[in-house]
């Protein structure tokens, strides 16, 4: 069943740099990475640039240990190790997303060791509840937009943002659609293939995405079958990574229903509003994201949100993915626990690596964990 | 090792910092608010509006330079807060769940002011403590520039300083003094202008001061910018450096070369780095670090004065920007080479470091070296792998 479209899914997954190497090929257009997610990925898709997303692969490490000390962190040496080697040479610009300490201080690193025609931070404030916030969002991403447009020698027309919006905007809501049918049937699409189909979601070009989801979306809903019990699980973190540890949770029987990751459901869970002023549209989504350990969000605090959604989900148990060394992730461990706790939802905290291909102890522990919670 | 001649301001510093710490652990009962505030803030802004300014990071500092960060460290990680994250958040959050206060307890806050141009821990460590001591936490957010200041960054802080000032009359329950502000302004002007003075004696060759000395002696600088006090002690000091320059009485004994240092020092083992260089006849002159606090505001334009100076400082630029002024140090203080610290404690300032090295080392032609260690951690200390750094690079030095 449906395994043909979701084949090309984990094909682009496999090797993230085919699809974009296909595009650039056959229409010789520029290609700007972006670290993941939060990126105004609409601006760069709207000059008609392909926005590829910088996912992590297998490398070799040693060249990135000349200039990325070993303790940072795993998705940020990953992806400098993938510059290094060759394997993202179809870039023409980056943008980097400001969300730690490490994706401020990596610009300088990747300009001096990898420069590219087109470089750019997105700057995202750290502070999101007061004022001041949205006019300097709106500020930074007209900052952004006007060197695009020099990047590409013109100005990018509001008709192209709009036709942008809402092409990102269908891409979005058919992988919710996905999630929904995921949560409502877990046994219509397993968790790694729901995941493996958002990690591909960056890679692919957004036309051609929005047919196969839209494909890959009816398949499923018409082959939705009975709904079966699963043990339902929220999984908190920054990355997802790697994506067989999610065979575990397929294997004991559990089905993820939300996430606060940069490359899951956060990814897609709001759209740009298609009226009205196009960056303020933009500002208004970066600013109302679901809360990440980047910032707080006074009227949304991320342990009160973790606790929230796990109880109007009826979530059975949470995942802490702590990518090593990620420390804006780590200054929220304690508080999210104790909120958990506090409200009776049992929660396993693990650590994950870019890159890493040893999973055996995660199993026996995601699995361990798995058997507690789904256990009646 | 000869045993160095201490500076006679030691003694006042010692006083004046013990003040400041018994008046901070007062103020709550004489009805002055606490607030918690970053090393790289406007403080200015504090002392105006009557408000005690603390630094959790000089409580950081202080642990580790009595060589007890681990131990207040542990009650962190055992909550799970990892041996990686910042050494002063380990020690401030450690603190905070321990029983035993080997260096007295911190000051608990009543509300939390961060400016994060230094880093991102300090934001999420002030987040924690917001949480645990259940008071307001305000964020002054200064997005990274480059090399040219940029009217949005510079109007955004701007804007944050209104939304902090509407805050603390809010705390206070007094409206903004901005006359009183003018007037810290201006003390504050007078202590940054005496403590470069002091810092740049360390360009003479013999030099009577220089980074060891700056590290003791930059307390009131950080902590009480903005108050008379600071501004009799850089004058004493002054002074007292003045003083020097003409007995000749000089930093090490027999200086031959001159270092440029990045950038936070390895407080528990100050004088162990300190003893290393003199035994190498070498004076580490100069570093960014200890040049943080050059503020000079105009006093006609306050704000915005404040929002530019904080804003345009260093730990707030990219890589090509921190290059220049490493290079600008080394030419000021004509040194002879430069060590660069990996700090694990410290990422934005040790992110970058492998390839500013070469660089550097390329464009002056000077040696050059980098090693790790923590600057408050002594776990992450191995003096045989700091010395395997630094030994080639004394030879180098002896030998160009």
């Amino acid at each position: 069943m449906n395994t043909e479209v979701l084949e090309i899914f984990r094909q682009a997954v496999e090797d993230p740099g085919k699809e974009v190497r296909e595009w650039k090929e056959k229409k010789g257009g520029k290609v700007v990475g972006f670290l993941l997610t939060d990126v105004p990925e609409e601006l760069i898709h709207a000059a008609g640039f392909f926005p590829f997303g910088i996912c992590g692969g297998t490398v070799r490490m040693d060249q990135v240990e000349a200039h990325l000390q070993f303790w940072s962190c795993s998705y940020v040496r990953n992806s400098l190790a993938l510059a290094l080697d060759g394997k993202l040479d179809f870039l023409d610009g980056l943008v980097i997303p400001h969300t730690c300490d490490t994706t401020r201080m990596l610009m300088g690193i990747w300009k001096h060791v990898r420069p590219l025609p087109f470089m750019d931070s997105f700057r995202l404030p750290r502070q999101v509840g007061r004022p001041s916030a949205k006019q300097y969002v709106v500020g930074e991403l007209r900052r952004i937009k006007d060197r695009l447009d020099d990047f590409r020698g013109t100005e990018i027309t509001d008709e192209e943002l709009s036709q942008s919006f809402k092409l990102y905007n269908s891409n979005r809501n058919l992988l919710r659609k996905l999630f929904n049918l995921h949560e409502q049937n877990p046994a219509s699409i397993s968790n790694k293939d729901l995941y493996t189909v958002v990690k591909a979601s960056m890679v692919i070009e957004r036309e051609k995405l929005n047919m196969l989801l839209s494909e890959l979306v009816s398949v499923l809903a018409e082959n939705a079958g009975t709904p079966n019990d699963k043990t339902k699980i929220f999984i908190s973190g920054t990355f997802l990574e790697p994506l067989d540890l999610l065979n575990y949770i397929d294997e004991s029987g559990g089905a993820i229903v939300g996430d606060d990751l940069k490359n899951g459901f956060r990814y897609i869970e709001s759209d740009v509003a298609e009226a009205g002023d196009p960056l303020e549209a933009l500002a208004e989504r970066q600013l109302k994201r679901i809360p990440s350990a980047s910032y707080d969000i006074p009227e949304n605090l991320r342990r009160h949100f973790l606790v929230k959604t796990a109880q109007q989900k009826g979530v059975q148990g949470v995942i802490l993915l702590h990518v090593k060394y990620c420390e804006p992730e780590n200054y929220d461990y304690y508080d999210n626990i104790q909120a958990l706790e506090k409200a009776g939802i049992p929660a396993l905290r693990i650590e994950t690596e870019f890159g890493d291909t040893s999973l055996g102890q995660l199993s026996t522990r995601v699995q361990a964990f798995m058997e507690m919670v789904g256990g009646e | 090792m000869s045993e160095k001649k201490t500076f006679k301001t030691a003694q006042l510093m010692k006083e004046m910092m013990k003040k400041y710490y018994e008046d901070g652990a007062a103020a709550k009962e004489r009805g002055i608010p606490v607030a918690w505030v970053t090393a790289v803030s406007p403080v200015e802004i504090l002392y105006a509006a009557g408000v005690f300014p603390y630094y959790p990071e000089n409580f950081g500092a202080v642990a580790a330079a009595r060589k007890v960060a681990d131990k207040l460290s542990v009650h962190a990680e055992s909550k799970g807060y990892a041996h990686d994250l910042c050494g002063y958040a380990r020690c401030g959050i450690g603190d905070a769940y321990a029983d035993e206060h080997p260096i007295g307890e911190i000051v608990k806050p009543e509300v939390l002011f961060c400016c994060n141009t230094q880093c991102g821990s300090l934001p999420k460590w002030f987040e924690v403590a917001s949480r645990f001591y259940n008071a307001p936490y305000f964020l002054l957010d200064a997005p990274l520039i480059g090399n040219e200041p940029e009217e949005l960054c510079t109007s955004y802080y701007k804007e944050q300083l209104y939304e902090m000032i509407s805050l603390l009359e809010k705390i206070t329950g007094n409206p903004f003094d901005y006359d009183r502000l003018a007037e810290v302004l201006h003390l504050s002007n007078e202590a940054c202008r005496l403590w470069n003075e002091v810092l740049d004696t360390a360009a003479l060759k013999p030099a009577p001061f220089g980074f060891f000395d700056a590290c003791f002696h930059m307390a009131p600088i950080v902590t009480m910018r903005g108050t008379q006090e600071a501004v009799t002690y850089y004058q004493a000091l002054k002074e007292e450096v003045d003083e020097r320059i003409k007995e000749g009485i000089h930093a090490i004994p027999n200086e031959r070369f001159k270092i440029y240092f990045d950038h936070i020092p390895l407080w528990p083992k100050l004088r162990w780095f300190s003893d290393l260089f003199a035994a190498h006849d070498s004076l580490v002159a100069v570093s960014q670090y200890t040049h943080s606090w050059s503020y000079s505001f105009d006093l006609n334009r306050p704000i915005d004065s404040l929002a530019e100076q904080y804003t345009e400082e260093f730990v707030n630029r990219y890589f090509d920007y921190r290059l220049q002024l490493k290079m600008n140090f080394f030419k000021k203080y004509n040194v002879d080479g430069f060590v660069l610290f990996s700090n694990r404690s410290c990422k934005p300032n040790a992110f970058g470091l492998y390839d500013k090295r070469s660089i550097l080392s390329e464009k002056t032609g000077l040696p050059g070296v980098v090693f790790e260690a923590d600057m408050s951690d002594l776990r992450f200390f191995s003096e045989s792998q700091v010395l395997a750094k630094l030994e080639p690079f004394f030879e180098q030095l002896g030998s160009s």
